[in-house]
């Protein structure tokens, strides 16, 4: 009996060979879902498992940060920009930080130009370790995330070590970094300069982020589950991408070599030897290996700014008070999300007319509504998670 | 290309003649008839659709310093495009007045300004001509106003004043209040 009901079911045709008529159904995915990063909503259309439409609505952390730049000053607005994308905090602070530079007619020091450039690899790097380790889990993986995890949280206690903070660090000051700690107005002040140690322990922290590379290749690369989940998912052809402002690591897995790093002189990369990695096809997979590679790139980056790094001051001389000349710059960065930038409009006051916030995730997941379409239902998760996106950054 | 010579090429090409490269950003200015063509233009050079958003040229304003001088009254509408080779990019403005705040969409030719300009559509109440989707984005359904306006108060610091003014520096649109005895900053 049971012999027969097996034969029977090895006999029947598995693959649906038959067009099933199904209704067309609504589903509602967040803005509470542990895939969404955040609060990212998705009322999606399926027919079946195939995705038809897809509506993102986002919003629901709309902080409203360009209305409130306009009435803060310069300085306090690095308390607001490195909250965009918390993930990497410093990161955040450098293109805005540059763009009043350069309408002031000033610019940082040598040595805080390599500093900030250490702590943004280093955001860097904490950022797509967060992204290699949680991408694995959403697609039922846990074990990648207690590995690349312990690494992450040596960056950071890195970056704390230097700012005082882990994920805002409010580290920048306009014409440098934060000079002094310490002291009131009558006692002369305390100079502060990276913390003793931290070049060695960098170096060392360096080493083992590369072997955790090594170790994710093992175990996320060469698992095959990962493998099918990723491959030829969510393709996003290199003109789709471009004209949707899709950048950084999600447009180089579509080919595009391209790096503002090298492009855009905004911190001294000049100076150093990397490679920009790209990938050939655009899936996932090639998403999620364009960053791991990006971390190699950075720890390379970091060894040889550690070497190169020179003395000498870390804030130029700037006016007590701040006021910047009348003018309009736009300054755009490469962050580990993509490319964000600041569009600062000023009028010569002590705080900006209008601040535009180019970020990158929002680009980046604008693409959705087209890339999801003829999906299947379980691989939304997969292409949201490759795309690597904060809600933060999203809404601003 | 340096910026200079990128606003003067691109300019070139739109047929522009008014351009700008102070402070390393090139910017060109198109009239707001030959707005969609510009960018139809300049598609196939900067493929890379960036951002667009606007500014609100006002001198009524209920946020930020009052206007030392009188500004045009206009809404700068601001996209910028770029490639992906050897970094060139341009930013195109538009003016649009304020009596009749509309301007065709670049939906057809960027794919990507849909976002953007329902951004700008519901912060600035720019109407986008032709635009697929006009829902808010951000804001909830219900919102009125367009709060990026610079008319528009911001109603937290209506209520309760910035708890930032213990600060040394006076906030933007008080009078200077440094509190401070004017000691130049340590030197390094």
């Amino acid at each position: 009996m049971i012999d027969n009901r097996l034969a029977a079911i090895h006999a029947s045709d598995v693959s649906v060979s038959v067009e099933l008529e199904t209704p067309e159904m609504t589903l509602n995915l967040g803005p509470q879902h542990p895939s969404t990063h955040g609060v990212l909503r998705l009322v999606a259309k399926v027919d079946g498992e195939m995705i038809t439409s897809v509506e993102p609505v986002i919003g629901y952390m709309h902080r409203g940060y360009e209305k409130l730049a306009e009435v803060r000053t310069y300085p306090q607005i690095t308390a607001l920009v490195n909250r965009i994308d918390w993930v990497s905090g410093f990161a955040n602070e450098i293109p805005f930080m540059v763009a009043v530079e350069r309408l002031m007619g000033i610019e940082a020091p040598p040595r805080a130009q390599y500093i900030r450039l250490i702590l943004t690899e280093m955001a860097r790097i904490s950022s797509h370790l967060v992204f290699l380790s949680s991408y694995p889990l959403e697609l039922g993986a846990a074990t990648p995330l207690m590995h690349a995890l312990r690494e992450r949280e040596r960056v950071l206690d890195l970056i704390e070590g230097v700012t005082g903070g882990r994920f805002h660090p409010n580290f920048n000051r306009i014409g440098g970094v934060k000079p002094a700690a310490g002291g009131g107005s009558g006692q002369k002040k305390v100079l502060q300069d990276l913390p003793a140690g931290f070049l060695a322990d960098t170096r060392k922290a360096m080493d083992e982020v590369d072997d955790v590379c090594d170790d994710m290749v093992n175990l996320v690369l060469g698992n095959e589950i990962f493998v099918k989940r990723t491959r030829g998912v969510g393709i996003i052809p290199k003109d789709r991408g471009m004209e949707f402002g899709v950048s950084g690591p999600n447009l180089r897995a579509s080919g595009v070599k391209f790096d503002l790093r090298k492009s855009d002189a905004y911190l001294p990369y000049a100076n150093f030897e990397f490679d920009i990695p790209t990938g050939a096809n655009g899936d996932c997979l090639d998403r999620y290996w364009v960053r791991m590679e990006e971390i190699r790139q950075a720890t390379r980056i970091v060894r040889q700014a550690i070497d190169g790094l020179p003395g000498g001051d870390l804030q130029a001389k700037v006016p007590r008070i701040i006021k910047v000349p009348a003018g309009e710059v736009y300054v755009r960065a490469e962050n580990p999300k993509g490319e964000m930038g600041y569009h600062v409009v000023s009028e010569g006051g002590r705080g900006p007319y209008r601040l535009k916030i180019r970020s990158a995730s929002f680009s980046n997941i604008s693409v959705l509504p087209w890339l999801l379409v003829g999906q299947l239902v379980p691989d939304i998760i997969a292409v949201l998670g490759s795309l690597d996106f904060v809600l933060g950054d999203v809404d601003r | 290309m340096n910026p200079s010579e990128a606003a003067e090429h691109f300019a070139g090409l739109v047929g522009a003649g008014r351009f700008s490269s102070d402070f390393g950003t090139a910017k060109v200015f198109v009239p707001r008839e030959r707005w969609v063509e510009a960018h139809r233009t300049l598609k196939p050079h900067l493929p890379f659709f960036s951002w667009l958003s606007a500014i609100d040229w006002s001198n009524e304003r209920a946020v930020g310093e009052p206007a030392e001088s009188p500004v045009e009254e206009r809404y700068e509408v601001l996209s910028r495009l770029g490639d992906v080779t050897e970094g060139n990019a341009v930013i195109l403005s538009t003016d649009v007045p304020k009596d009749a705040p509309s301007l065709p969409t670049l939906v057809g030719v960027y794919g990507g300004a849909n976002w953007h300009e329902r951004e700008s559509a519901e912060m600035f109440g720019i109407v986008f001509e032709g635009h697929p989707n006009t829902a808010h984005l951000y804001l909830p359904d219900g919102f009125e106003g367009h709060p990026l306006r610079k008319t528009f108060p911001l109603l937290s610091r209506e209520v309760k004043p910035w708890p930032g003014t213990v600060d040394v520096e006076g906030m933007p649109g008080e009078t200077n209040t440094e509190a401070g005895d004017g000691e130049p900053e340590a030197e390094a």
